[in-house]
């Protein structure tokens, strides 16, 4: 029973059993690092104003503008197996009847890459060209890991469903990651447990603030002075 | 050669051999749905709008049950727009409310633009029933010979007349 085509399906069958093993081994190496990320996010500048969500619309919303600094090491994340360390900052609010977060938007994010991913990343040829560059021969490279934004202009204005968001109170700034690995288990930010050697975000927290009011338009000159 | 036809024993048995794996393989998926409480537990990546995270072709493990909490801002779900066919991967950046009415909106890491254009008409959010599930795995381009599949068909029928084959010339 030893002919050609039994032996193409046993070769296949075991290349398919070992690759699996490995990935397996891979994957489950991810829980041998030490996880020590650390944040700190405060609100630099914070503003209500009024918009439509797009251009052919007629409603008129509240768009909150959050600026912000944010400084992070989150280098203990890189490892062999991160392919991507997907960085998000989002505002969070309760409404009054319920104690806890009831609310929760992603005002900026950021993807980073790790060297042997970066010919994935979607951007132009002379950003791609430095980010090469800056990790020349390096397979795996913490230092993307260090965040420093000064006075941050956030990606995305936030409006609540009811188009309402001025004058909300005790809303903070929250820094989360999710590591994406090349194979194995996608992994978040964990905010009140320490997992193994993976600690819980240090800090990561803002402290609370109030929304302004609506910025009306011809307060906007005394405003910036 | 065609041994089976000349003996109709050995040829119930391998018709039924042939049975036994595809009822195999539809309950292991099945079960893998009842486990994961997913109408689809395992996802093949069809577009390029989670890139870097998914390339096309990718695995993606699904889990639908909320033992611990809430599906959450940050999560990368899997859902299904009303009258649509085709599940979308994206990841949740907003979210209001708790239960199963939040209002949830989905993004693409690498789209510009929120999902609110790849809703149904009128539909502004999402909610929990309409996500199949959330991303927890991940395996690299092994499902990407069921793009092959269904991008050239005829590779279906080449398959489906070599598994035939094999299992016609199959001896034991």
């Amino acid at each position: 029973m030893y002919n050609s085509l039994t032996r193409i399906q046993n070769v296949f069958g075991f290349f398919t059993t070992v690759a699996f093993v490995v990935a397996a081994f891979i994957a489950a190496s991810d829980f041998t690092y030490d996880r020590t990320p650390s944040a700190h996010v405060k609100t630099t500048n914070v503003q209500v104003v009024k918009g439509r969500p797009h251009y052919y619309s007629t409603k008129k919303e509240e768009y909150a503008i959050m600026k912000f600094s944010l400084d992070a090491d989150l280098s203990s994340l890189f490892t062999w197996n991160t392919k991507q360390v997907f960085v998000y900052v989002t505002a969070e609010w309760t409404n009054p009847p319920f104690g806890e977060i009831t609310n929760s938007a992603v005002i900026w994010d950021t993807i980073i890459t790790t060297p042997s991913s970066d010919h994935l990343a979607n951007i132009g040829p002379a950003t791609m060209k430095k980010l090469r560059k800056s990790a020349a021969g390096k397979p795996v490279d913490p230092k993307r890991g260090l965040l420093s934004l000064k006075n941050q202009r956030p990606k995305y204005q936030i409006t609540h469903p009811t188009g309402r968001i001025a004058e909300t109170s005790d809303v903070r700034l929250r820094v989360h990651y999710n590591v994406q690995p090349w194979v194995g288990f996608l992994t978040w930010s964990q905010t009140e447990h320490d997992f193994g050697r993976w600690m819980r975000m240090k800090d990561g927290l803002s402290r609370a603030f109030t929304l302004p009011a609506v910025k009306r338009k011809d307060e906007g000159k005394k405003a910036k002075a | 050669m065609l041994a089976g036809l000349q003996n109709p024993r050995q040829l119930a048995a391998q018709v039924l051999n042939f049975g036994l794996i595809l009822s195999t393989a539809f309950m292991m998926w099945k079960g893998l749905s009842v486990i994961s409480d997913s109408p689809s537990p395992i996802v093949v990546v069809l577009s390029g709008s989670m890139e870097p995270a998914f390339q096309r072709g990718d695995l993606l493990f699904l889990w639908n049950r909320n033992l611990l909490s809430e599906t959450d801002v940050g999560e990368v779900v899997v859902y299904n727009v009303k009258d649509k066919d085709i599940p979308i991967v994206h990841r949740v950046v907003r979210k209001f409310g708790i239960g199963d009415h939040a209002k949830l909106l989905t993004k693409g890491d690498n789209n510009a633009a929120d999902d609110t254009e790849l809703y149904a008409r009128g539909q502004d959010y999402l909610e929990r029933k309409d996500i199949i599930g959330s991303v927890f795995a991940y395996i690299p381009f092994v499902g990407y010979v069921t793009i092959m599949l269904s991008e050239h068909p005829w590779l279906k029928t080449v398959m489906l007349g070599i598994m035939g084959l094999l299992v016609v010339l199959q001896r034991e």
